[in-house]
């Protein structure tokens, strides 16, 4: 695996939220790129190679490759959806269905973006992003469009009781819960609001609350994000900061 | 809620978290790095705060560690002439 002139751009705008100020720089011009993705395909695993060539190729070659990536995407799709069985109510028909779509607009999503490889990863690895993420999204709508009674949007945006800690609860944690309520209420936009009850305090899925407003899970997380950030700053303002996340490294 | 909720997962917010879609476009890298013994989370940082805090992403990464684990070794069918 190599780092490229691409991942080191996408290094390089990998920026948090925070600070994210200006566009990133532009590429290269597209003759010194395509040399350096000739030059690094050159550098590709057998299967890869095979992969990107199918795809690039044209006639017989072109179609079995698509037809055999097809039927990957497929087996990968139905792969993960039984990896999610114990979460999602979703068999037979209705499951078939969610795999034929994912599995045809990630096919469709890889054709266009074929050219973006630059061999970071096993082709497959880069392939799966594409299958994985329209399970999810499809899932999110399905959950979205069967959601039981109980999780009726209302339900979803209704602050659960803060106050019913345990007995055994410490003073602290009881203040900070007062604290977090009040702020909820005091700080937060209505979006925010809705977006943090709905996610974090109610666990409804992120897709599936996207496609409640109407937007997506990129929009949903810096809705979140900024939410969290404020309560954060108002607990720190109460004189209880909230420690940085323990690292694993 | 019936049990009080963990005030530090709920407020999880890194500086450094690079969000859903620019973790999207290196959530393979990520997944390669751990299959081959790497430190992913040194390499990729933003990502890795990311993943702490959106549930819907860490859903999507344990979904691609899978399929590479399972997967990610396929190609295509050879042509008749190789």
């Amino acid at each position: 695996m190599r780092a490229s002139t691409e991942t080191g751009f996408l290094r390089q705008w990998h920026r948090p939220f925070a600070g994210r100020t200006a566009p990133p720089p532009p590429l290269e011009s597209a003759t010194v790129v395509d040399d350096v993705v000739q030059a690094e395909n050159a550098g590709l695993d057998e299967a890869s190679q095979a992969w990107v060539t199918g795809l690039q190729a044209s006639g017989a070659e072109h179609d079995r490759c698509l037809a055999d990536l097809h039927a990957l995407l497929l087996r990968v799709a139905r792969h993960e959806l039984m990896r999610r069985a114990g979460s999602i109510q979703v068999s037979g028909p209705e499951l078939d269905d969610i795999v034929n779509q994912a599995g045809d607009d990630a096919l469709m999503a890889i054709k266009s973006k074929v050219g973006d490889f630059r061999g970071e990863s096993r082709f497959t690895t880069w392939a799966y992003r594409f299958v994985v993420f329209e399970v999810s999204t499809k899932v999110g709508r399905h959950c979205w469009q069967r959601r039981p009674a109980a999780l009726e949007p209302e339900a979803w945006e209704r602050i659960p009781d803060l106050h019913t800690v345990s007995p055994e609860a410490h003073t602290e944690q009881r203040e900070l819960l007062e604290i977090l309520r009040a702020a909820i209420d005091e700080d937060l936009t209505e979006l925010q609001r809705r977006v943090f009850v709905a996610i974090a305090l109610n666990q409804v899925p992120m897709d599936a609350f996207a496609r409640e407003l109407g937007s997506n899970r990129n929009a949903v997380y810096k809705t979140l994000f900024d939410a969290r950030r404020k309560l954060r700053a108002r607990l720190e303002t109460a004189g209880h900061p909230r420690p940085a996340p323990i690292r694993a490294s | 809620m019936s049990t009080e909720p963990d005030i530090d997962e709920l407020l999880t917010a890194e500086t450094i978290d690079a969000g859903c879609s620019a973790g999207f476009e290196v959530l393979h890298e990520y997944v390669e790095s751990e299959l081959s013994g790497g430190d992913p989370e040194r390499g990729l940082p933003g990502l890795a705060a990311h993943l702490r805090s959106c549930p819907a992403c860490r859903d999507d990464h344990s979904a691609l560690l899978d399929a590479a684990k399972y997967f990610g070794d396929a190609g295509p069918s050879k042509t008749p002439d190789q």
